[in-house]
């Protein structure tokens, strides 16, 4: 499988809503502090890779040209890779390729959003074809609140266990999100808090979601030689995959999700992992939902489908559990959504190189990173590892 | 190139506004390039696809509208914005990466759902300093002309020569949108845009629906009598402020450096055999035969005078009509390889240039005044 490639180096900005900076700026963090993390310049990048949401999320189109001088990308060659919110793993993977392919040595990473500045819903609204589904599935919730029902219904799981495994995981990510610097939405609750939070859209409530966060993440990918010229802590890239399904919400299964199924075995079987609630030691999972997380964790073979709820209660995902999941505070604490997938894949590099700081999980050795984007239509995987 | 990777099968559907619907449209040229290779679709591996958000009839995420029409249900495919000849390269990277045989490289647009094309171009602006004053790719474009006729002698005609040549060419294309026989005083006479630019000299708004598929080199030798093979790939990103550019010395004589470097070509003008240039507007195919190395500095105009561009001359640019004739904004790129992997192939039809095409050349660009430049070079 081509050239090994590494990830040498994360930088973030302090997510939230950051109206002290504009966008160019935001993006400019991201990228000066990954710069510095690694003690390379500009010269040394061979390619730059840079995504982001619609452009109608902050109404300007073609952000590599607007960012251009802030990823210090002038004169560098460009892909711009955007797969709606799985952006990010999407990028992560254009780097990962390049790379593996022979035509670079070193490429930069930049995923971006500025949620502040537009409105997400209404971007999202227009994802749907204007004629059958735009009218009725309308944004975010009502995709994945119809998700939701569909799996527990399916899989026969009372609704109360459901919400008490929702409102157990939410606590959790907050409470690990005061572990992470770079964690926008940081508050204490309990578990009758998010039960008892306002319905967004039914059965989903205020802390079952995720924020609008405004936030950049840059990550330097590099060849084994650039690498181990460089002497430093890398993590490794083992697998990649990626599945996508069609437009139409009614025509595939979403309580079975054949799309994040198949990224994870594609992923798992470069990776050598057959058993992954063994192999891996920790996951960052894009969970913009709590009942999604859950129905991650049986997708990706944590666990048989139905039995997560279950698991979540007892503890098996949680910080301190058998398989930690989003030490980071995950996705349900920060979504600045194009450079989210982007943000998984620097905390799980961050994990397997024992630099996570507060929330480093002890001794993490294999990571999975995940995005999903679409009307419930794709799904990402980048498993990343401490040992080539 | 660390590997060899092939062009093994091409299509296009492409020109004036159609009846036909997107689906329908983009999974006909994905479906022609899947046949014409005996290829099914299980047995691809992965598919790159460009298509914008903005000029994709108003729908966001547009590889969430069109996934399954191109060929990627539950397969490993990606999408790039802007510029179709990064999907080309990114598809080609996948195969040499070692995790697929074979990729489809696709583009998607379909012109007649789209506002006008500067209209979206507006929004490539940023909102605070460049928007204000009404900024689009036309308007950088005409400031660019100016600044180029004056720093060089340019003249308007020998800019209108362009539009002469290659609508002209356009009439032996089936997949081009306008086309016709005009003379540079018609060129010249037709509405002023903006000036100097006039209508003629400015790229219609096309739809273009393109496939090509790659498949590493022994898949590619198996399926194809004729693979076309990727010898050379360069891009490069200009500054985001125009004013902060040097609009005649852009990005593409990097881009075109890096590709000529990498297939081992050291005198474009000899080793070329045709072009496929994006040329939105007139004079900039003048701009780009200098960065492109096909004449010195300044010498653009002198190079269409002498005729060696035309379909007979030494070495033909945009035989097919180029974007001047057909501008399905981000599929153009791609358009020009397919039309550049025909010549090789001598597949060309009536636009077929009467001499051995060895090595060609395709470039793609989007953006103000050639702000983003790419360029491939292709070798039987």
């Amino acid at each position: 499988m081509g050239r090994p490639v590494a990830v040498i180096g994360v930088g973030q900005t302090k997510h939230g809503k950051r109206m002290d900076i504009c966008y160019p700026d935001l993006v400019r963090q991201a990228v000066v502090a990954v710069f510095e993390e690694t003690g390379l310049s500009p010269e040394d990048i061979d390619g730059v890779v840079s995504g982001t949401m619609p452009s109608m999320m902050e109404g300007v189109a073609m952000t590599h040209f607007y960012f251009a001088d802030a990823m210090q990308a002038v004169g560098k060659p460009i892909l711009k890779t955007e797969t709606c919110g799985s952006t990010g793993v999407s990028i992560a993977h254009s780097a990962y390729y390049w790379i593996s392919s022979g035509m670079a040595d070193v490429v930069l990473a930049v995923g971006h959003e500025k949620m502040n500045e537009g409105d997400s819903q209404a971007t999202m609204t227009t994802v749907m074809e204007p004629f059958y589904q735009r009218f009725f599935l309308s944004g975010a919730p009502g995709v994945f609140s119809m998700q939701c029902q569909g799996w527990s219904v399916r899989f026969d799981i009372p609704e109360e266990k459901v919400r008490e495994a929702a409102a157990v995981l939410s606590v959790d990510h907050h409470d690990a999100a005061f572990d992470n610097p770079y964690a926008h939405v940081k508050v204490r609750l309990s578990v009758d808090d998010v039960k008892n939070a306002k319905v967004i859209t039914y059965p989903i409530r205020l802390y079952d979601v995720c924020p609008n966060s405004d936030g950049a993440c840059a990550v330097i990918f590099a060849s084994e030689e650039m690498a181990k010229k460089l002497g430093k802590k890398t993590a490794w890239v083992k697998g990649v995959g990626y599945r996508g399904e069609e437009q139409f919400f009614g025509d595939s299964d979403k309580a079975t999700w054949p799309s994040a199924v198949g990224a994870a075995k594609e992923a798992y079987k470069q990776a050598g992992i057959t058993n992954p609630r063994k192999e891996l030691d920790v996951a960052e999972i894009y969970d913009p939902f709590t009942y999604q997380e859950m129905l991650f964790y049986e997708c990706f073979g944590f666990c048989n489908f139905g039995e997560a709820p279950d698991l979540v209660l007892e503890g098996v995902f949680s910080q301190k559990g058998d398989l930690p999941c989003d030490p980071s505070g995950g996705v349900l604490c920060t979504n600045p959504i194009g450079a989210t997938g982007l943000i998984r894949v620097g905390e799980a590099a961050l994990q397997v190189m024992g630099k996570a700081g507060d929330h480093q999980i002890p001794g993490a050795k294999t990571a999975l990173a995940h995005a999903m984007g679409g009307i419930d239509q794709f799904n990402g995987i980048m498993i990343l590892g401490s040992e080539l | 190139m660390p590997m060899k990777v092939g062009i093994v099968s091409v299509a296009q559907i492409s020109g004036d506004d159609s009846k036909d619907n997107f689906y329908d449209q983009a999974y006909w040229a994905t479906r022609e390039a899947l046949d014409k290779a005996g290829l099914k679709r299980d047995e691809l591996g992965t598919v790159v696809s460009t298509a914008s958000d903005v000029f994709h009839g108003g729908i966001s995420c547009a590889n969430a509208y069109y996934w399954e029409s191109v060929a990627s249900f539950l397969k490993n495919g990606t999408r790039q914005d802007g510029e179709s000849l990064f999907s080309l390269y990114y598809a080609a990277m996948r195969i040499m990466s070692g995790h697929f045989d074979t990729a489809l490289a696709v583009a998607l647009c379909k012109g007649s759902e789209n506002p006008e094309n500067d209209t979206i171009t507006h929004f490539f602006t940023d909102p605070f300093y460049q928007r204000g004053i009404g900024l689009n790719e036309t308007m950088a474009a005409a400031l660019q002309m100016r600044q180029y006729m004056e720093r060089y002698g340019i003249t308007e005609e020998q800019c209108a020569k362009v539009a002469v040549k290659n609508l002209a060419n356009a009439l032996r294309n089936p997949h081009a949108q306008r086309k016709g026989k005009f003379t540079v005083e018609e060129v010249l006479d037709s509405e002023r845009l903006v000036d100097p630019l006039t209508e003629l000299q400015c790229a219609p708004r096309s739809e273009g629906m393109v496939a090509v598929l790659l498949a590493s080199e022994d898949k590619a030798k198996k399926m194809s009598d004729k693979p076309v093979w990727l010898k050379g790939y360069g891009c490069a990103l200009d500054g985001f402020y125009l004013g902060d550019r040097d609009l005649l010395k852009g990005q593409l004589q990097r881009a075109s450096s890096k590709a000529y470097k990498m297939a081992g070509i050291n005198d474009p003008r000899k080793e070329i055999d045709l072009a496929e240039i994006s040329e939105p507007y007139a004079f900039q195919e003048l701009l780009w035969y200098e960065d492109l190395g096909f004449c010195g500095e300044g010498g653009g105009g002198k190079l269409i005078d002498s005729s060696a561009t035309e379909m007979e001359g030494d070495i033909p640019v945009n035989p097919s009509g180029g974007v001047l004739a057909n501008n399905p904004y981000v599929s153009r790129g791609l358009q020009r390889a397919v039309e550049a992997t025909l010549q090789i192939r001598g597949q060309a039809g009536e636009r077929q240039v009467d001499r051995k095409v060895n090595t060609a050349l395709a470039h793609g660009t989007h953006g103000f005044a050639g702000q983003c430049h790419a360029v491939v070079i292709l070798g039987s």
